[in-house]
């Protein structure tokens, strides 16, 4: 029992810690929050499932497809609602993304209507046994696609000549402009990265509920904030263990304490560590 | 017809007590809450419950619902004021989310059904039943946060939240207390807001989740946003356009959304202050030109 609601909470706190990825390396280059997060996650997963509910696209390609769904809206995101209200007051692009927010979840649902759409293609996994302990093959294979893209993000900001120029950007946009770095292609690139990552964590929380609609991306965005702050803001390793730690004491929460008021859990945690730790697990730029 | 139109004379006034104080944490503390709604939905509640199983008279409901709710405001501030703009923002939407889920599972709150026949207010033994007379303790209450607001807002501590506002190092280089400033604009708006649940819930006389919901802090923020951040008499016109054009587009209404979300995108990019923006509603172009 305790050991399911582990693998559970590790599994849906793989998809908080791709959406907390997105929130730390914006937040890391511009210091700003893209509330919209969410429902970039949202799109990707729409994608993903009308282009496989046609029948005619291969899984990989309808997969492809979402992620790169995720990328565009993050880019026109970037474009309509931040860029220009860069030098504003950190209010104003705030309450702008709370508005983009508003508007795609209102657009999907107006496009895609309020019901729950099934993820088109089932997977027939055999259940794994792990020492003994029975492991679901659906959770084991999200879970090991999702430390995947992590890994492959990791790879990207450390060893390529443009992942470690988003970097410079984070440390100090005015001396990497100098360096002849282009930052406002950095900060687009920045927006294309993090949303295709938060676009591959809707496709697996559509894959592992087997549901998609219209406001499936308001909570976890929420919660996936959370994960950023517990982990600390602007640090990459600190969006993945906060996402995964997140996922687990939502989980473990939920079966021990009190399944109804599941959803706080992560709020109350939130309000906790700015209370005692604001600068999060992992020492974030944040604070 | 004249009593829809008092009706929604109500209701906007209920609005412009929402959005004038929350105006205040965002045009003057320069923070964002998107909770506001739940500080509202807690004065509904506290004001009602205080009223039902207290039987307390009307005047000492309104007093509490407003000192609850101050409190929970009080409570909320002290971890997050401390902290960047940001931080308040998710921790206010999501101290609405468990807001949302207390009322919808508690049983003093009467589950997702709510509270039905929440006493009609009677002051010195009259009853305030009739719209019309409910319409006197609305401009009461409104009346109430106008002066207050206008009162903090042209004093020195109103003179020392806009110094915070615009420059907070600098503020504190002056000696300004700036977390104190903002914990306690930010209690103050909220109980403010718990004035405008205790108005809301004896007049509607039926409670329950749905009016102090997410969409309903949107909203708010949507007035303050429109009327002109940091202006008392922006936030007033917002409410009331925002309170009337809703009703006029009922054959949008499955538009609404879209067009809150786009109209504060549109607003902040192309006139980011607003409707009037920090300036007072000006006679001066009345004036003749010399």
């Amino acid at each position: 029992m305790f050991l399911q609601q582990l693998v559970n909470g590790l599994t849906t706190g793989s998809a908080y810690a791709l959406i907390a990825l997105g929130y730390t390396m914006i937040y890391g280059i511009l210091g700003l929050i893209n509330f919209a997060q969410g429902e970039i996650y949202m799109f990707g997963a729409f994608a993903t499932v009308l282009l496989l509910a046609t029948g005619r696209v291969p899984f990989l390609v309808a997969v492809a497809a979402g992620l790169s769904a995720a990328a565009v809206i993050g880019l026109i995101l970037e474009r309509v609602a931040f860029r220009p209200l860069r030098g504003a007051h950190p209010l104003v692009p705030l309450i702008s993304a709370i508005g983009a927010s508003i508007f795609l979840q209102s657009l999907a649902l107006l496009l895609f209507g309020p019901n729950n759409r099934p993820f088109p293609v089932t997977f027939d996994f055999t259940p794994l046994n792990l020492w003994g302990l029975p492991i679901n093959g659906l959770e084991a294979a999200i879970l090991l696609a999702a430390l995947g893209f992590m890994g492959l993000l990791i790879l990207f900001v450390r060893y390529t000549r443009y992942g470690k120029a988003i970097v410079a950007c984070a440390l100090d946009r005015d001396t990497a402009r100098l360096m002849g770095i282009n930052v406002d292609r950095m900060v687009s690139l920045t927006f294309i990265v993090g949303s295709a990552l938060s676009g591959a964590g809707g496709i697996m929380m559509a894959i592992y509920y087997n549901a998609t609609y219209p406001r499936m991306g308001f909570l976890p965005g929420l919660k996936a904030f959370s994960a950023a702050v517990l982990g600390g803001v602007g640090n990459i390793p600190g969006a993945i263990l906060g996402g995964l730690l997140l996922g687990v004491a939502e989980s473990l929460g939920a079966a021990y304490i009190s399944s109804s008021y599941k959803d706080a859990i992560a709020f109350i945690i939130l309000i906790l560590v700015l209370l005692i730790r604001p600068q999060g697990i992992l020492r974030g730029k944040g604070h | 017809m004249a009593a829809y139109i008092l009706h929604l004379t109500i209701l906007g006034g209920i609005f412009i007590i929402l959005a004038v104080s929350l105006n205040l944490i965002i045009g003057y503390a320069g923070q964002v809450s998107l909770g506001h709604a739940a500080f509202y939905g807690i004065g509904a509640y506290a004001s009602t419950l205080t009223a039902m199983n207290l039987h307390a008279p009307y005047p000492l409901a309104v007093a509490s619902a407003m000192v609850f709710t101050g409190l929970c405001g009080l409570a909320l501030g002290l971890p997050t004021l401390r902290l960047k703009e940001d931080y308040l923002a998710i921790v206010t939407l999501g101290f609405g989310v468990i807001i949302d889920l207390c009322m919808r599972n508690m049983d003093i709150t009467g589950g997702p059904d709510g509270i039905v026949g929440v006493p009609t207010p009677s002051i010195l033994g009259v009853s305030f039943r009739a719209p019309l007379l409910y319409l006197i303790l609305v401009v009461l209450g409104v009346s109430f946060t106008l002066l207050v607001t206008h009162l903090l807002v042209t004093s020195y501590h109103g003179r020392a939240l806009k110094a915070i506002r615009d420059h907070e190092i600098t503020a504190q280089v002056m000696g300004i207390n700036s977390p104190a400033y903002k914990v306690a604009i930010f209690a103050l708006a909220a109980s403010l807001a718990g004035l405008a649940g205790s108005l809301f819930a004896h007049y509607i006389q039926h409670i329950n989740f749905e009016s102090f919901g997410l969409h309903t802090s949107i909203l708010i923020v949507c007035m303050v946003v429109l009327g002109g951040m940091g202006s008392m008499v922006g936030s007033v016109l917002g409410a009331v356009i925002l309170t009337v054009l809703p009703e006029t587009l009922r054959q949008f209404q499955a538009y609404q959304d879209l067009i809150y979300g786009g109209l504060l995108v549109a607003l902040l990019a192309l006139r980011p202050q607003g409707i009037l923006g920090r300036g007072k509603l000006s006679l001066k172009f009345l004036e003749r030109k010399e």
